[in-house]
């Protein structure tokens, strides 16, 4: 109880303590300020320097190694153009980030509202769809690796076959290894989107829902009309992780595919750490890298802006 | 990629010079101190105190493969040097080049560290030589006696800057009892024979040749194992030809190098689905008797033995015989991989007399023999695992070494394995691949 009497307390306090204030609200001086600073300190230290200097061996031919190296203007960004490998993981990336936009999102809602409904393991059925968000994602692509094994008595295929269904070479086949992937990113992230969309239900105040009802709405347009509109906000933060989290994905495909087979599962971050690791042209792999960090900036700004408009009409 | 050079390309400019421009960053002047502040770490190993000597720690970062005959000669240099303390850790090569590489481009790389032979890798010798990162051995003892035809693995322009302790082959690593069971009697010693051995396995229902494609570096393995024979053992000069510009994968052998790895894959005599089979269990598959044989380098044999467990001794090695002559049958024998001491170790005297202590002759042997490779130089006690034994014959004039370790760039390796990939999937050509093996080639 203390814990939510406090705020009130405080906030009494601030107005009285207002005279004596020698600093100006907001001021650089100002005590949030002064609290931030250490931690601002250490953020212009450890992000803020290393991205900015890493922006400038974009224009550079730095090898990564050794301590020559010359300005090349945007020749990296003009190789770029020319890239098939660059050019085929944009395409790679923008399918993966909106197959988990869509399928994360989907699911996560649905088990949203399944776990909300008035069921009696719906707090262990809860911990069961988050757990795997916890777990390292790198863990998670060894044991779908082990899942999609491509003998046909083994893992996936082998459920398939109790069913009399043909098995398939989940990472092995081209067509195929990019949707292995987005199957297996959905099923550790869905818990995540869930939780939000939990939240965001939680919010919805009983008194909509019983006027609702008493109006004669039923279940489906009461999800319609009532849920839907007021989970726009708990949509936008969740359409806005799994955007940002697709269009960065690597740790899964790395450790799942590295890349292949052939280049069919490269994505813009393997294409960038292969450049600087693998190929030893660590100026072309900041510049693809620079390309990408915009791509996001400028999609989550397009986004959020879009989804928060929406929020406010309704 | 082309870089069209202007004059700013001309201006060469150091890394400290670089920083320097950069000077408007001044809030960020402390980070690169108190960072290398927490990096550096000399001379603070335990004394351990025999005859007074300074103890220094060493640190040295390897590949997987280097585990066993490290953790042996480690054990034995502190007996020979008790001051000096080595500490070790591995990971698999792709994590080491992470690693190992940024720690070189920052500037704090280990004393002591993995590099691989020759050229064409960014780990390679070659590579970090160039960047002036690998310290000079050429005045220890051992470096005289490298063998003329390894001397492009170890040196470049004349100096030595890597250690290895000898050779390993490419070949079939087959279980006895799966041949025995197919009626496989002779070992093939011509394509012929090969083909007819497999067609006996796959019609003992086993699948002839196992095939961990998923893995990049195992795709690679196939194409080595026979381009000696098609490429090398009809123009033994190709590499200089190649890096003169006179000679292409696509006007090669390398054509039938790759005609032939899809003769095998069309006849069936991979297993299913090589492209999402890893390493691990092309491994099981061969040393469990549920395949005839793996085309691998003779480096992870201990790894198929560990993986026979009991029924290690079904294991042997053969030549894979590409072509139809048994006279022009070439093998791929190439330096293994090795480690080089930092040139910017704070502790070079030490990690380079570790080195010198590698380069003995008994040292040699015992690293060789850790990891069944033929050792560099022999002596009455250098042992040759019986495994490679029929590999011998073809070592003096009939080898090469793999083919990477003389290409110019690190990214003709990747784009082999890439294509190698889409190959088996059938979603390209050989032309194809080839062109884009030299297109990378010129990059």
């Amino acid at each position: 109880m203390s814990v939510t009497t406090r705020p009130a307390a405080a906030a009494e306090a601030v107005p009285a303590a207002g005279p004596r204030r020698r600093w100006r609200r907001g001021g650089a001086l100002s005590p949030p300020w002064l609290f931030a600073a250490p931690a601002l300190f250490v953020y212009a230290v450890v992000v803020l320097y290393p991205s900015i200097a890493g922006v400038l061996y974009a224009f550079t031919d730095w090898s990564g190694i050794g301590g020559e190296m010359s300005f090349v203007g945007l020749a990296n960004f003009r190789a770029m153009l020319d890239d098939e490998q660059a050019l085929g993981s944009i395409a790679n990336t923008l399918l993966l980030t909106v197959a988990i936009l869509v399928v994360q999102n989907g699911v996560g809602l649905l088990l949203a509202l399944g776990v909300h409904a008035r069921i009696k393991s719906k707090a262990l059925l809860r911990v069961i769809f988050f757990a795997p968000v916890v777990v390292s994602p790198v863990m998670i692509a060894f044991l779908w690796k082990y899942i999609y094994n491509p003998a046909p008595d083994a893992g996936l295929n082998g459920l398939l076959a109790v069913f009399g269904l043909p098995g398939r070479d989940w990472l092995g086949d081209p067509s195929l290894a990019l949707w292995s992937i987005a199957g297996m990113v959905i099923w550790q992230n869905a818990g995540y989107s869930m939780v939000i969309f939990l939240a965001g239900l939680e919010g919805v105040p009983a008194e909509l829902h019983e006027a609702a009802m008493i109006d004669g709405a039923g279940p489906f347009q009461r999800f319609r009309y009532v849920t839907w509109p007021l989970l726009a906000p708990a949509l936008t933060i969740n359409l806005m992780l799994s955007t940002i989290g697709g269009l960065k994905l690597f740790d899964q495909v790395f450790a799942a595919t590295n890349g292949g087979p052939g280049y069919a599962t490269e994505t813009l971050s393997t294409v960038l750490y292969k450049q600087a690791f693998v190929y030893g042209d660590f100026g072309y792999s900041t510049a693809v890298a620079l390309v990408l960090a915009l791509f996001v900036a400028a999609v989550s700004f397009v986004q959020i802006s879009y989804l928060r408009s929406r929020e406010v009409a309704q | 990629m082309s870089r069209e050079s202007d004059w700013l390309r001309e201006a060469r400019i150091s890394r400290a010079q670089f920083f320097r421009m950069m000077g408007g960053l001044a809030v960020a002047a402390a980070a690169p101190a108190a960072l290398s502040a927490c990096s550096t770490q000399q001379n603070t190993g335990a004394t351990a105190g025999a005859g007074g000597d300074a103890a220094t720690a060493l640190k040295f970062i390897g590949v997987a493969d280097q585990k066993a005959p490290m953790d042996e000669l480690v054990a034995a240099y502190r007996k020979v040097k008790p001051g000096v303390t080595i500490t070790t850790s591995f990971a698999p090569t792709d994590q080491v080049q992470t690693s190992v590489r940024t720690q070189l481009g920052a500037g704090n790389a280990p004393d002591l560290h993995v590099v691989y032979p020759g050229n064409g890798s960014a780990m390679s010798m070659t590579q970090i030589a160039q960047a002036g990162l690998l310290a000079d051995l050429s005045a220890q003892a051992w470096t005289t006696t490298i063998p003329s035809g390894f001397k492009p693995a170890f040196q470049l322009d004349g100096k030595t800057y890597m250690f290895s302790a000898g050779s390993s082959v490419i070949g079939a690593i087959y279980n006895k009892k799966v041949f025995e069971e197919a009626g496989v009697g002779e070992l093939p010693t011509t394509w012929s024979e090969f083909l007819a051995a497999c067609e006996k396995i796959k019609k003992s229902g086993k699948p002839p040749i196992a095939l961990g494609a998923q893995t990049p570096w195992v795709t690679q393995l196939i194409t080595y194992a026979l381009v000696p024979s098609t490429v090398y053992a009809k123009d033994p000069a190709f590499d200089d030809k190649q890096l003169a510009g006179q000679a292409t994968f696509a006007g090669s052998g390398w054509r039938q190098a790759m005609e032939m790895y899809l003769e095998l894959h069309k006849r069936g005599y991979f297993n299913d689905n090589p492209n999402g089979t890893t390493f691990e269990q092309q491994t099981s598959m061969v040393a469990t008797g549920k395949a005839g044989m793996a085309i691998q380098v003779s480096a992870v044999l201990p790894d198929f033995r560990k993986a026979a467990a009991g029924d290690a001794a079904d294991l042997s090695m053969f030549p894979v015989p590409g072509a139809d002559d048994a006279a022009q049958v070439w093998i791929p024998a190439g330096v293994v991989v090795g480690l080089g001491a930092s040139a910017k170790s704070g502790n070079l005297a030490e990690a380079t007399a570790f080195i010198d202590f590698l380069g003995r002759q008994e040292s040699i042997n015992a690293w060789a023999k850790a990891i069944a490779a033929i050792p560099l130089t022999q002596d009455s006690g250098s042992t040759i695992d019986p495994a490679v034994e029929s590999f011998l014959p073809f070592t003096k004039d009939r080898a090469v070494p793999f083919m990477d370790q003389r290409w110019p760039n690190a990214e003709v390796q990747p784009t082999h394995f890439a294509v190698i990939q889409e190959l088996l999937a059938g979603k390209s050509t050989i032309d194809e691949a080839l062109k884009k093996m030299d297109e990378a080639y010129q990059k």
